[in-house]
């Protein structure tokens, strides 16, 4: 509202100047029509088909309301986080941004940077699934609207599981290293992962924690920053004993997710069998490489035997917009046009996102994808990406130290005291 | 370290009285200097204290300043952590590379182009080109050129069948940053050498060699230790920029794979700008001011004493 | 005669050193010029070799987008500014700490040089907080004002070591014939320093053009960054697209090389002169 005025304020001053040429000045006075408005959006989706579909939709929201102005900034996403980071410690938010919810929205939350928008979509809070609204809702406050929700799980190339003698994707773990080694033993690269980005690995870790401990174990684990018990060991020790096969391509440890020789441009390429990404992972392999085709399968992560986990636990994401403090209004009217039936159905459509709408299901029409949202649909309990779920400094520790557990550097012990003793330090 | 400058030869300029008298001369003296001291005390020295401030609390960098004190916890915390002891290892290794390594090559090659050979303009123009390049460009450039998969290093060197994992191995990425460094930095201690070498009078080389020194007895006996203030002005510029190293390591690794090529300052802008933990990477930036000042110090007291002339800076030399 | 026959067999190892060294600092360079003309496909396959159709698209991408020139022009402005900023604020106290005694002088001045000491990367995160507070963020001047503050202390001791050279004759004589102090600073001492100026400012364009760390932690909006933050981001934005990133490389590469390639003398001998004299 403040920067509205400040706008108008600019327009009028602006037209001063040019009113001497005897023009009249544009949208002001014209009945009422509201002043100039730019709208500061930020997301990361660099990759098809979502990059043009999003940039159509800005100019569509445009179209609706000529007063409106909107300035993306399209970030991928290490950056994105990077960048947001650094803008909300200074104090500041863009208009309109991408969120994954947990306690980096809570951090911002806490700062007063993130706009309560409960009393703006009270009206259409109703149309949205509770699971995917649930990363947005805080204390009972919604603070943003979902655009996607997924789940977690291994995309493989079915091609090269035939090669190996694989016929039906493993159900259990200890059936998933059985193949693990079946691949190898056929010179199939088993698995590709991003070392250098150090989120994909974590996605190991956290599933196995599910699986093992229990999705409660790992809740509680964060309330009272202890991860040194015995559960959280034992999923380090199938993190190593993963690693320990060597499953994963050359040069993983430097690789990043979707540059050339990167995790997803391995699997797209048939370099290597399978990769544990999200629901994304089939839009981003076909911009980073050739991209699999009907060779493209998806299988949930795997139950673990004797774990206190139950095997239809998801694990996973999506995204959604939130609103800045000093947002103008039309920064939330810009977030329910993002999700209205019509527009955020199109990109169901498109196979970038999921549904977060009641209903929407039918508009999915990848059939890996209609798996995936038919998993999350009947998904007895669901954990957030631990980095986004737990503050900053813990999120990023579960994510270094796994790295270093899956480069060997680190013991599954060590890894959950180094966890434990970040998650002290935040108090 | 330039103190050093404000030698014997300070006392040599009371200056003639200016017009205007006692209170004008006060008055020209503030006016000329205010504006410089203002800017230097706000952004140089304030800073630096309120890092002090805010490395003995808990602080995540969000609002006004902090206010959970907690001792001297983020020091005890940094000293007992393993990836901070690996930041020292790191700094160690690329020093001890730098001084034995990169410093001889650069000697050697200034002492090469200093003889009559053909083009040596050319080179000395080519080899100085790299340290005008920004960081980001060198190091973009090098995460292309040593990327495992497709760089062209690897195309390279695999008609020899020596490929390498170079960034991307915990145990090759030391090397390969170095190699990085080298490409970039080498070629301004080069300059450095050789203006050191064009101020030898060369009729000190000549009587040398007139007295049958051979060509290496020559360099050891004569140009050397010539040389010495030289040295030990890059060797100290090679310190101080080693340990403050940030923008190439980060372009490269981001201090990977997993931290075996993190430094200090990468550590300090993961955990300040990355998770949130402002007190703790205060810690850090204190405890890498400590360490540059005192080197300089030590440096200056026990190396440099000799050079009175040799007077230097930090920020040239990166 | 036979002298000169036994020099000239001896230096072909030399040759052949310089030539090696040579071709390993310029491959980089020669790679990503032509890389830049390449399909991504044929980079893998043909790294060296001429490219078999020249592709200019990639190219011409970079000079048709706004954002690079928005970033040339920013880490331009920057770059100039701090420029006079620093030069400005430097000559007038090295004019001070030179020509005027007075008491407290010695302390003052070895304030300015310890500033040498205190490495930029240090106080990056500090810095932040207090542009912060100053609401400096996002701004050029926050940026400038860092910059200009970390040159001082190696500016002034170039300069006023130029400006005692100046014999006090030439004071004395201005001052009889009516010059103020900002008189004969002006008039006389400025125009004679004009070597050292040049000096100090090569250090303070380049350092301002290559600099990365402040730029990144003071700029988050697209609008203000610089060439370095554009290639970063550049980078992570066509991931998949070597080619096309090794074209921005190379035009990014073109003002750096280019004012290298017109000024060299000045600039190799400021930047050597920087770090070693002062």
């Amino acid at each position: 509202m403040k920067r509205s005025l400040v706008s108008a304020a600019a327009v009028l001053l602006l037209a001063g100047c040019s009113g001497s040429g005897g023009e009249p000045a544009p949208q002001q006075g014209a009945g009422g029509s509201p002043a100039k408005v730019t709208l500061e959006w930020w997301h990361l989706s660099t990759a098809e088909p979502l990059k043009s579909l999003w940039a159509r939709r800005a100019e569509q929201f445009e179209a609706k309301y000529p007063h409106v102005t909107i300035e993306a900034t399209v970030l991928e996403n290490e950056a994105y986080k990077a960048k947001l980071t650094t803008l909300t410690q200074s104090g500041k938010a863009p208009d309109v941004f991408a969120s994954w919810g947990g306690g980096v929205l809570q951090q911002q939350i806490d700062a007063g940077l993130v706009k309560d928008i409960s009393g703006d979509v009270s009206a259409v809070l109703p149309t949205f699934t509770p699971a995917a609204l649930s990363a947005y809702q805080v204390d009972g406050k919604t603070y943003g609207l979902p655009t996607d929700i997924g789940l977690v799980g291994f995309w493989y190339n079915k091609k090269l599981f035939e090669q190996a003698g694989i016929t039906q994707p493993p159900a259990t773990w200890s059936a998933f290293l059985d193949d693990v080694k079946k691949l190898k033993a056929a010179g199939v690269t088993p698995i590709a992962l991003a070392g250098k980005e150090k989120w994909p690995g974590h996605y190991y870790w956290a599933y196995l924690a599910m699986r093992i401990a229990g999705l409660d174990a790992l809740k509680q684990a964060a309330v009272d920053h202890d991860f040194t018990k015995p559960d959280f060991v034992a999923a380090g020790q199938q993190v190593k004993a993963l690693a320990d096969l060597q499953p994963f391509q050359k040069g993983f440890l430097g690789a990043a997710y979707s540059t050339p020789d990167g995790q997803s441009a391995t699997v797209s390429n048939g370099k290597a069998a399978m990769e544990l990404m999200g629901q994304w992972a089939p839009s981003v392999q076909t911009s980073s490489g050739k991209g699999l085709g009907e060779d493209l399968g998806f299988f949930p992560f795997p139950a673990v035997e004797g774990g206190k986990g139950q095997a239809g636990d998801a694990f996973g994401g999506g995204g959604g917009l939130t609103v800045g403090a000093d947002a103008p209004k039309e920064a939330v009217d810009f977030v329910t046009f993002m999700t209205e039936m019509g527009n955020h159905s199109e990109a169901v459509g498109s196979g970038g996102v999921l549904p977060v709408l009641k209903g929407e299901e039918s508009a999915v029409k990848d059939p890996n994808l209609k798996q995936v949202a038919t998993l999350l649909a009947s998904a007895v309990g669901y954990q957030l990406y631990l980095d986004q779920a737990y503050p900053p400094a813990v999120g990023q520790q579960v994510n270094d130290s796994v790295a270093e557990l899956i480069a060997g550097t680190k013991t599954p012990e060590e890894v959950g005291a180094d966890i434990t003793e970040v998650a002290k330090s935040e108090g | 370290m330039t103190t050093l400058t404000t030698g014997p030869e300070a006392v040599r300029l009371p200056a003639p009285a200016p017009a205007g008298g006692r209170r004008g001369r006060w008055v020209s003296i503030a006016l000329f200097l205010l504006p410089a001291l203002a800017l230097f005390l706000l952004l140089v020295v304030a800073p630096m204290l309120v890092a002090l401030y805010s490395s003995v609390f808990r602080w995540n960098g969000f609002g006004g300043l902090p206010t959970d004190f907690i001792g001297l916890d983020n020091f005890t915390r940094l000293f007992t952590s393993e990836i901070f002891a690996r930041d020292l290892w790191h700094l160690l290794v690329l020093v001890v590379l730098s001084v034995g390594v990169q410093l001889p090559f650069s000697l050697a090659i200034a002492m090469l182009l200093n003889q009559r050979l053909r083009g040596r303009a050319l080179y000395r123009v080519v080899f100085f080109a790299p340290y005008v390049l920004s960081e980001v460009i060198t190091g973009v450039l090098f995460s292309l050129i040593l990327s495992p998969d497709s760089g062209m290093a690897n195309q390279v060197l695999s008609v020899f069948g020596l490929e390498s994992e170079w960034l991307a191995n915990p145990d090759t990425v030391m090397p390969s940053l170095f190699l990085v460094m080298t490409w970039k930095y080498f070629g301004f201690h080069m300059m450095i050498y050789l203006a050191g070498r064009q101020s030898i009078p060369n009729e000190l080389v000549e009587a040398a060699q007139i007295d049958g020194a051979t060509a290496w007895k020559t360099f050891r006996y004569v140009t050397l230790p010539l040389l010495g203030p030289t040295i030990r002005i890059s060797v100290f510029l090679s310190v101080i920029y080693t340990i403050q190293l940030f923008d190439l390591v980060w372009i490269l690794t981001g201090g990977g794979p997993s931290h075996a090529s993190e430094t200090m300052a990468v550590t300090m802008m993961d955990w300040g700008f990355k998770r949130s933990q402002v007190g703790y990477a205060s810690a850090i930036s204190v405890v890498m001011f400590a360490l540059s000042l005192v080197f300089a110090l030590v440096y200056q007291r026990f190396v440099l004493r000799r050079d009175l002339e040799g007077a230097m800076t930090s920020q040239g030399g990166r | 005669m036979n002298h000169g026959k036994r020099r000239r067999r001896t230096t072909l190892p030399l040759h052949a050193i310089a030539l090696v060294v040579g071709v390993f600092m310029i491959m980089p360079v020669f790679y990503a010029l032509l890389g830049g003309f390449k399909e991504n496909s044929e980079l893998s396959a043909n790294p060296f070799g001429l490219p078999e159709t020249w592709v200019i698209a990639n190219y011409t991408d970079v000079l048709g987008s706004g954002s690079f020139w928005r970033q040339m022009w920013n880490s331009m402005f920057i770059a100039v500014i701090t420029t006079v900023v620093t030069v400005a604020l430097s000559a007038l106290a090295a004019f001070v700490f030179a020509r005027f005694a007075f008491r407290g002088r010695e302390l003052y001045f070895t304030l300015f040089t310890a500033g040498l000491m205190f490495p930029f990367a240090v106080a990056i995160l500090p810095i932040f907080v207090l542009l912060r507070t100053l609401g400096l963020l996002d701004n050029p001047l926050g940026v400038i004002l860092t910059q200009a503050a970390f040159g001082l202390p190696l500016t002034i001791i170039i300069l006023r070591g130029f400006f005692r050279g100046i014999p006090g004759e030439i004071e004395e004589a201005a001052t009889i014939d009516g010059c103020t102090p900002f008189g004969f600073f002006w008039r006389i001492l400025l125009p004679m320093a004009r070597p050292a100026i040049a000096t100090v400012s090569v250090l303070a364009i380049v350092g301002s053009w290559n600099n990365f760390m402040l730029p990144l932690v003071v700029f988050s909006e697209e609008a203000s960054w610089t060439l370095p933050l554009g290639i970063q981001q550049f980078q992570g934005q066509y991931a998949s697209d070597t080619a096309r990133i090794l074209a921005y490389l190379v035009l990014a590469m073109v003002p750096a090389l280019g004012f290298y390639a017109v000024a060299e003398r000045h600039l190799v001998g400021g930047l050597t002169a920087g770090a070693t004299k002062g």
